[in-house]
């Protein structure tokens, strides 16, 4: 395993370009060990290429990619899994023989391969499908094939391109349990995704790009935290009075079964919660109310358009 | 090194256990001695039975002599019955097979006149009771012409027959007339066989009969094998574009070895291929001739030379190579099969015009035409196959020519080598000819 200390992947000051098309412009960032890292943006933004570059599948322009400490090469392939956006399997391949080509494409053989194969389908709920043509499979069961291929040589960077499109809720369950168990196993995961409430529940850092540029990065509760506008989620009852003192609240908004309230500036969440008491009311919920990754790639991206 | 050996596994197993391999392996010889004998038996086929024909013989001469000559064999060339002492009663039965037969009936004047019974004939073709009729004019022996009144005077086979038949029936006549006997005529008219020996540089070979053949399906065999296994490659490569395999496996490997995997392993399931082609032609033929043999009929297999045999290998591996990876550059061109079918037309018909160049160079396989059609990579796996089989050009025309070949091979791969690893990962939309331009000065 690499060093705690050092971080996993390094990119510095990295640009593609296609012809005129700036994929990726000036992008420098780090990820740590394991770690769960999100990449996130709105589609073109350049994440594609980035994870491109970070797999050795094209090269950058300008700058530099550092992987478990070393520069880029060829070898250090074998030591990620990836786990494209585009699917791409044999179609006409039997699901056991299409692992096992994969897994010699990493240097996995012979009986070794065969044990990892047959514990990852059982893994997956898909043991007897294994002499089976991959084009008979339903589009979530070569989903999850397609991320054994990325697994099976039990990698230390694992980089997952929209893990959960095609899969019903309980694969998406499964699908993160499963990176979950790599996180714990100590293996370092780069997830993009456009599904921001699985991105907030799994990742611990993220890197948000748009427009090919970097424009927010770093620990997801500490960015959550920076994008709070001193609110609160509330569930109350009787508390009308306290709600409408202009001294405290600056807006009250209904969010379902929550009444989001805009405190005051200078207004502390504790004082509130005090006078609502004090008031009679009757709290079931008080929760600080941190914007959703969501709510912040609106934001960012609106911003820059 | 083993992940290249993994692409070509992969590959080979892939391609060998699909349905498609077995059927044309078993099926191949078959398609194509049936695309040589069908044309010629369905040609031959007569579905009316046979043709009735009227005769009106104004000479009152040739008649019986054409008639007989109509239902027997063309005798001008039984001298070379002579010569082939035990001619094969069997095969003798299956040359006449499907030829025309013919009902005829003289029709006599009878004091009516030509255009009288012109019109009755007529009338009996109409009613389909006659096919057609013939006017053997009264000057036949001189220079009279014939006529030949028919339903469908398009049917080039009978007139042919007719036109045939009347010649030999005026020829005996004329000969009968001028008292010159017809098997003195046919002593003093046989043909001279001429017995070919090949002076190669290991000194008088024989030549086989059946060198036409064997240069022919050797020139056939190449064309079909690379024409068959270049569009495997272009299926092969458009595959793993659209379904975009190929991102998952640059992310494994690097693409030159992946795409040299590919080549090398389709060029073995050919070979594969080919071989059991070879074994089976061989144990039929050798089965063939022994029970031939058996019915006391000597036949023999051609012989063909190992030297034959190696250059065949060569030139086919050759042939494949070029085009395979000419298909590989088109295949990572477009985005979809039937592009790919579009673009690789101007290839198809390069291929083809080598097939063309065939007939030219068995005829004057020494010529500068065979010479630099048997140099130019592209036409050189079929020409210079067929060159060496008719007749072997010196060994320094051979070494070139593959190398040559082999050079333009090295090119071709280095050059699709860099359109394949962008051409690959570029989804959407067909390149351009300036983008490919691009990829390939890109370093």
């Amino acid at each position: 395993m690499t060093d705690e200390t050092k971080p996993t992947l390094v990119l510095e000051h990295v640009t593609k370009q296609y012809g005129d098309f700036t994929a990726v412009h000036d992008l420098s960032l780090q990820v740590r060990p394991g770690r769960i890292f999100g990449l996130i943006g709105p589609n073109g933004a350049g994440k594609t290429t980035t994870i491109r570059m970070i797999v050795n599948i094209t090269i950058p322009d300008s700058g530099r990619i550092e992987l478990f400490g070393q520069t880029m090469e060829t070898r250090l392939q074998d030591r990620i899994g990836y786990l494209p956006e585009e699917r791409g399997l044999y179609r006409k391949m039997k699901v056991g023989e299409q692992l096992k080509f994969f897994a010699e494409l990493k240097d996995v053989r012979g009986k070794e391969a065969d044990q990892r194969i047959d514990n990852w389908l059982q893994k997956m709920g898909l043991s007897d499908w294994k002499a089976r043509r991959t084009k008979d499979l339903s589009k979530g069961m070569q989903q999850k094939v397609q991320f054994i291929t990325a697994v099976i040589h039990n990698p230390d960077l694992l980089i997952l391109d929209e893990p959960f499109s095609g899969l019903d809720p309980v694969n998406v369950e499964l699908m993160k349990e499963t990176i979950l168990e790599n996180k714990r196993e100590g293996k370092t995961i780069i997830l993009s995704t456009h599904q921001m409430e699985i991105a907030e529940k799994l990742c611990d850092d993220v890197c948000m790009i748009n427009h090919a540029k970097k424009v927010l990065d770093g620990q997801l509760r500490k960015i959550r935290h920076s994008f709070s506008r001193n609110a609160v989620a509330l569930q109350v009852a009787n508390a009308d009075g306290v709600l409408q003192d202009k001294s405290l609240v600056v807006n009250v908004r209904q969010n379902g079964d929550d009444t989001e309230v805009l405190m005051a500036p200078g207004v502390d969440a504790q004082a509130l919660l005090k006078r609502l008491v004090e008031a009679g009311a009757v709290v079931n919920k008080f929760e600080l109310a941190e914007p959703s990754l969501h709510d912040i790639f609106i934001e960012k991206v609106r911003e820059a358009s | 090194m083993k992940k290249f050996l993994a692409v070509i596994k992969r590959e080979y197993l892939q391609r060998v256990r699909t349905r498609f391999f077995i059927i044309s392996t078993v099926m191949g010889p078959v398609v194509l001695g049936l695309f040589a004998v069908f044309p010629v038996y369905i040609a031959n086929m007569n579905f009316g039975g046979a043709t009735r024909l009227a005769v009106i013989d104004q000479s009152g001469k040739v008649y019986d002599a054409f008639q007989n000559a109509l239902t027997t064999e063309e005798t001008e060339n039984s001298d070379s019955e002579n010569e082939n002492k035990a001619p094969n009663p069997q095969m003798q039965r299956d040359a006449s097979f499907g030829r025309q037969k013919f009902h005829t009936e003289l029709v006599s004047l009878n004091g009516r006149t030509l255009e009288q019974v012109k019109r009755d004939l007529n009338e009996r073709v109409r009613a389909n009771e006659l096919d057609g009729y013939v006017i053997i004019p009264t000057d036949v022996l001189a220079d009279g012409k014939p006529e030949f009144y028919g339903r469908s005077t398009g049917d080039i086979f009978t007139r042919e027959t007719l036109s045939d038949s009347l010649s030999r029936a005026v020829r005996e006549q004329r000969l009968a007339e001028n008292k010159i006997d017809q098997h003195v005529l046919r002593e003093a008219s046989r043909r001279v066989t001429l017995v070919s020996t090949k002076i190669s540089n290991r000194g008088e070979e024989k030549v086989s009969s059946s060198g036409f053949t064997l240069v022919f399906s050797f020139g056939l065999l190449i064309y079909v094998a690379i024409l068959l296994y270049g569009q495997t490659v272009l299926g092969a490569v458009i595959e793993e574009k659209e379904t975009r395999i190929a991102e998952i496996l640059f992310s494994s490997m690097r693409s030159f070895p992946l795409m040299m995997g590919k080549l090398v392993g389709v060029s073995l399931v050919a070979l594969t291929q080919l071989s059991i082609w070879a074994i089976a032609f061989t144990l039929l033929a050798g089965f063939g001739v022994s029970m031939a043999a058996a019915r006391g009929v000597p036949t023999s297999i051609p012989h063909v030379p190992p030297m034959v045999l190696v250059c065949f290998l060569l030139f086919f591996l050759l042939g494949y190579f070029i085009y395979a990876t000419v298909y590989a550059l088109i295949g990572s061109m477009v985005t979809t099969v039937q592009e790919g079918g579009q673009l690789a037309i101007p290839v198809v018909l390069m291929l083809v015009a080598g097939f063309y160049f065939v007939f030219p160079i068995i005829r004057s396989p020494n010529s500068s035409l065979a010479f630099w059609a048997s140099m130019f990579p592209f036409l050189a796996p079929i020409t210079m196959m067929v060159r060496i089989t008719t007749e072997t050009p010196p060994a320094w025309q051979i070494i070139l020519s593959l190398a040559i070949g082999f050079t333009t091979v090295v090119g071709l791969v280095w050059l699709t080598a860099r359109v394949y690893r962008v051409g690959m990962l570029m989804y959407g939309k067909r390149a351009t000819i300036p983008e490919v331009w691009r990829w390939i000065r890109q370093t």
